[in-house]
């Protein structure tokens, strides 16, 4: 296996872990770690994706690191505005059980 | 005459910090509209800059790029289909800003009493409700002037998470935050696959300029190319609510505030629309992907499932949001018939022309018809206090601007003769109809039309118990009258749209084409 299949296939396990965590986790924070996870696994793919090897020695595209870094920031955003609804969630119905909610079916 | 797209960008970024620092200021001396002004002098200035630029003729489709002409660097675009999809959004945008000095006022005074806590605790965050607006049409218009995947993945982001705080904006409604909740966690899902889309486009081209990733992808065949095409379909199709992935729309809809509402359904969903059609055009070819049979197959199932479950809502605001379901499933129908065609008879490039014309036509109508629907419904909760169509039997004679506004609107939708939403869905079905000999097209008219026939039913429908059915026993309606002067101008406004691009559909027409030039070659 190279070096490309492995991280590639480390991302698409990590994928597979976050989307497992959505679908099964009841409690509002563990879904939003979940989606984080699969955050992660889709950045550590544009890594995959990013990687160059020269004369033996293993770089990273530029391309890869800026878009890695911006998507990082991106998925921080997303990150604090779900835990902040969360904790609105919260304040309404005082748990974060996602089967105490009226509408969130999916 | 715009000689950079960004400015676009900057005009609605800048007035949005404007409104972040300036606002809290003039509302502590009575100033309450001032977001408001802003927000609308700078969707205005955005609006008058791109309508120079298209008056101007011929725009030459041109990039711009920042620094060493690398594949590294960012960089935008500027065509008439950016052009036209960003009108589009900046109008929408002026409208709803223009709304918003009133209705949002509205919104606070009508907190349910046991939650003046929230007001206590100044937590409203009103000073930021118009800097979300901006940044949302801003992040619009950045997805159509992108010029590779990236930028354009980013100013996806941008539109997304402002959408996503303003439907949770009245956070202290349960209805809200639970459907801001729900349509985070499922339009950030969409927009990781369709990231992971682009980085398989990445893997394969080394770079994510337009022009790049089209020569690395565009001779087909490729396991890795289809298998991103598929993602971005999948994960851009979230955001535009095509069927198997709409579950947040009807949610989300009508928990955000109105005007939010009008500007989520009007046009956030045809960014979605945008872009689908522009990768799957530009970057893959419908020749050498065979897209046109899964976009009419989707187009199909997302029209009749949401035509259908309209008819069982109760809820004005959620019937409309369903409506809007519908009317994505007739524009990509459009697109698919567009790309089957091309595929199977490409010497047939007029047929696929029409189809394209009659998506892209319809793209403007809906944007103007859900649009109007959602700021007059708007109008009746302010007034009657209520969205449940049987608490609204028979309030056209009390508000009859607005039921008359309404009505344009619906009609508009359910297209009736005259009105250009009659033209653009005929543009469709005659597409369809044109190559007899193809079952899939011909299967696919016959749906469109029954769906067509049952939509104009139920808006017919719909307008008819609103505006001429006898008022029932409601103690609301005997106060109720016109709202504020400020909240029926947009109405007026976007009524005299409608009408006008029905009088001007010639001239709209030229401009569809020369933007479909951009997209067929």
């Amino acid at each position: 296996m190279s070096l490309y299949e492995i991280y590639f296939g480390g991302s698409l396990l990590l994928i597979v872990v976050g989307l497992y965590i959505i679908a099964s986790k009841r409690h509002l924070v563990r879904v939003v770690i979940g989606l984080e996870a699969v955050t992660l696994g889709v950045n550590l793919a544009i890594a995959s994706m990013g990687i160059r090897i020269v004369d033996d020695v293993v770089m990273m595209d530029a391309l890869a690191q800026s878009m890695i870094a911006i998507s990082t920031a991106v998925a921080a955003a997303i990150t604090a505005l779900a835990l902040s609804i969360a904790l609105n969630i919260y304040r309404h119905y005082g748990t974060f059980d996602v089967r105490k909610l009226r509408r969130l079916r999916w | 005459m715009i000689a950079d797209p960004l400015n676009l960008i900057l005009i609605l970024v800048g007035a949005a910090i404007i409104t972040v620092i300036l606002d809290p200021v003039f509302r502590r001396v009575g100033l309450i509209e001032f977001g408001g002004i802003v927000a609308s002098l700078a969707f205005l200035s955005t609006l008058i800059f791109l309508s120079l630029e298209a008056v101007a003729g011929a725009v030459i489709p041109r990039t711009i790029v920042w620094g060493p002409d690398s594949p590294l660097t960012a960089s935008l675009k500027l065509d008439m289909l950016s052009i036209y999809f960003s009108m589009i959004f900046s109008g929408l945008g002026l409208v709803a800003s223009i709304y918003s000095t009133r209705y949002m006022l509205f919104d606070v005074e009508h907190l349910p009493t046991d939650d003046l806590l929230w007001i206590r605790r100044r937590e409203l965050g009103l000073d930021r409700y118009y800097a979300l607006l901006l940044t949302l049409i801003a992040g619009m218009i950045g997805v159509t002037i992108a010029n590779d995947f990236f930028t354009l993945y980013v100013f996806w982001e941008l539109m997304a998470i402002s959408s996503y705080s303003l439907v949770a904006f009245r956070k202290w409604s349960w209805e809200a935050v639970e459907a801001g909740f729900k349509y985070l966690i499922m339009s950030t899902l969409g927009s990781l696959v369709a990231l992971l889309g682009i980085a398989l486009l990445y893997g394969l081209a080394g770079s994510l300029r337009f022009d790049a990733v089209r020569a690395a992808v565009f001779g087909g065949g490729n396991m890795a190319a289809t298998l991103s095409l598929m993602m971005i379909l999948i994960g851009f199709g979230v955001t535009a609510a095509i069927v198997p992935f709409h579950s947040w729309l009807p949610d989300a809809h009508p928990a955000a505030p109105t005007p939010i509402s009008a500007v989520l359904s009007g046009i956030v969903i045809k960014t979605g629309v945008y872009a689908i059609l522009w990768p799957l055009f530009k970057i893959f070819s419908p020749l050498a992907y065979g897209f046109g049979p899964i976009l009419i197959g989707l187009g199909i199932l997302t029209m009749t499932f949401a035509n259908i479950g309209a008819v069982m809502q109760s809820d004005v605001k959620r019937f409309l949001a369903y409506s809007s379901i519908a009317n994505i499933g007739y524009i990509i129908t459009g697109i698919g018939l567009a790309a089957h065609v091309l595929k199977t008879h490409p010497s047939e490039i007029g047929l696929a022309a029409l189809a394209l014309t009659g998506a892209l036509l319809h793209v403007l109508n809906h944007a103007l018809g859900k649009g109007l629907s959602f700021l007059s419904v708007g109008c009746y909760i302010v007034r009657v206090g209520s969205r449940e169509v049987e608490k609204l039997e028979g309030i056209g004679s009390r508000m009859p601007i607005t039921t008359a506004s309404l009505g344009v609107g619906l009609l508009n939708l359910a297209g009736v003769p005259p009105l250009s939403g009659f033209w653009s869905k005929l543009f469709i079905i005659s597409a369809s109809l044109g190559i007899p000999s193809d079952n899939l097209m011909l299967a696919a008219s016959i749906i469109f039309i029954l769906n067509s026939i049952l939509a104009a039913g139920y808006y017919l429908w719909l307008f008819q118990r609103l505006a001429f059915k006898k008022a029932g026993s409601n103690e609301k309606y005997e106060e109720a009258g016109e709202a504020p002067a400020l909240m029926l101008a947009p109405l007026v406004i976007l009524a005299a749209a409608c009408i006008l691009v029905t009088i001007m559909l010639n001239p709209v027409l030229q401009f569809i084409r020369s933007a479909l030039e951009v997209i067929l070659g």
